[in-house]
């Protein structure tokens, strides 16, 4: 899936901008008065965009990158009782899970109880590479991952961090596209900047 | 919009008397479930204080936001011929939205194709309140938004009046929610990122 992806992306690559947009127009001739009438008003932006060097990446096993930010998006299946024991847990964190910190390299994550409480869509934005980011929560705060994941099916243990990585995959579904707007801002290099914007106003407050 | 308010009465609740509610809702758990309990406990207290102190809130309409950043998940039936005109489209872009800069409240977003190509999720963090991030990519890209959108079934068009109906409806809103930087908005990454640099250029001419 991901070779058919990058071999469609380096095909694509090779088209000139003028036979991407020809592509384009082919695309949405069948699309919705609406869809049609947004395409030729937003040519000017389209046509930027198609020119600009193709910023899509992979996070190694699965999942999309753009810089240095993954994405990592599942759909888990709950076992019996385990939508109301995370519910009782998320609201008991209210809604928060500072747990996480620990890991340093999550940007964010979110819960949404899904298809009448039976799965959990988990999406999370993180930095670097899909397996080492798994094993970072393994090594950092393996309790915490046990105590929400042990909800769902068939979901072997963060003591076991390759079965756990493996079980995770399984679930996963990649994006089909994924934009960041920081894209090299990993959240290490957040906190440093963070620290050097606080230190910069002390400083000018100092010199005032 | 329930959990919510569950939420909040949690939090006029006893932390300790949450935590035993916790444990009866865990004693039927399997075995693994309930050691990670017992092991996390004391951790959990102590994340469960901050959490008061820093708890999720309502993005507004729909949604939750914690700080100043909010998350939105849509999932959406696509109409026929949709999925496959988002994808060859997505594709052909690879992954270049300058429109999303454009917005100035966008933090991240993804595009998901699910179930079979039949169903799209897309779930994004961006700044403030759900109605001005709505407004926003209506004044900012509606064409863009409208290329995207018209996948989707009964999607009534970015200038429509029930466009924020449509939306809300196929919204999921979130009932957990985690952002390491709360206080980071997109306008205050990208002036840290302008101080850190003239810090850098700075130290260069003094060194």
């Amino acid at each position: 899936m991901a070779t058919q992806t990058a071999t469609a992306d380096t095909a694509q690559q090779s088209l000139t901008v003028e036979q991407k947009l020809q592509k384009m127009r082919e695309l949405y001739a069948d699309a919705p008065e609406l869809g049609k009438a947004a395409l030729k008003n937003g040519l000017a932006m389209l046509t930027q965009e198609l020119a600009a060097e193709g910023h899509a990446q992979t996070a190694g096993r699965i999942g999309a990158r753009q810089g240095k930010v993954s994405e990592l998006t599942v759909f888990l299946p709950f076992v019996k009782g385990g939508a109301k024991r995370l519910r009782g847990l998320l609201q008991l964190l209210a809604g928060n899970f500072r747990a996480a910190d620990a890991v340093g390299t999550v940007h964010d994550m979110r819960f949404v109880f899904v298809d009448n409480d039976t799965k959990l869509l988990f999406a999370t934005a993180y930095d670097g590479d899909f397996d080492p980011y798994i094993e970072d929560f393994a090594a950092k705060i393996p309790n915490a991952m046990d105590l929400w994941l042990c909800n769902f099916e068939g979901y072997p243990g963060m003591r076991n961090p390759s079965a756990a990585a493996d079980w995770i995959a399984k679930h996963q579904i990649a994006a089909e596209a994924w934009y960041v707007n920081s894209p090299n801002l990993t959240a290490t290099e957040t906190r440093r900047l963070e620290g050097v914007g606080t230190a910069v106003d002390q400083l000018l407050d100092k010199i005032a | 919009m329930t959990t919510l308010e569950q939420t909040r009465t949690g939090q006029d609740q006893t932390i300790e008397h949450t935590i035993q509610q916790l444990r009866e809702v865990y004693a039927d758990a399997p075995e693994m479930a309930k050691v990670a309990l017992e092991r996390a406990l004391p951790a959990l207290k102590s994340q469960a204080l901050e959490a008061q102190a820093s708890q999720t809130e309502s993005a507004g309409r729909i949604g939750i936001r914690l700080g100043s950043v909010s998350e939105l998940t849509v999932i959406a039936r696509f109409a026929p011929g949709g999925a496959q005109r988002l994808r060859a489209m997505l594709r052909l872009l690879n992954g270049n939205f300058s429109g999303g800069k454009k917005v100035g409240t966008l933090h991240d977003m993804r595009f998901v194709f699910l179930d079979n190509d039949t169903k799209f999720l897309f779930a994004t963090a961006y700044d403030g309140a759900w109605d001005p991030y709505i407004d926003d990519f209506a004044t900012k890209i509606p064409d863009e938004m409208d290329i995207i959108f018209t996948a989707f079934e009964g999607w009534p068009g970015i200038h429509s009046p029930d466009v924020k109906d449509w939306i809300a409806k196929h919204q999921i809103p979130a009932e957990g929610w985690y952002v390491a930087h709360p206080d980071l908005t997109v306008a205050e990454s990208g002036r840290l990122k302008r101080v850190g640099k003239a810090v850098e250029e700075f130290l260069d001419q003094v060194s």
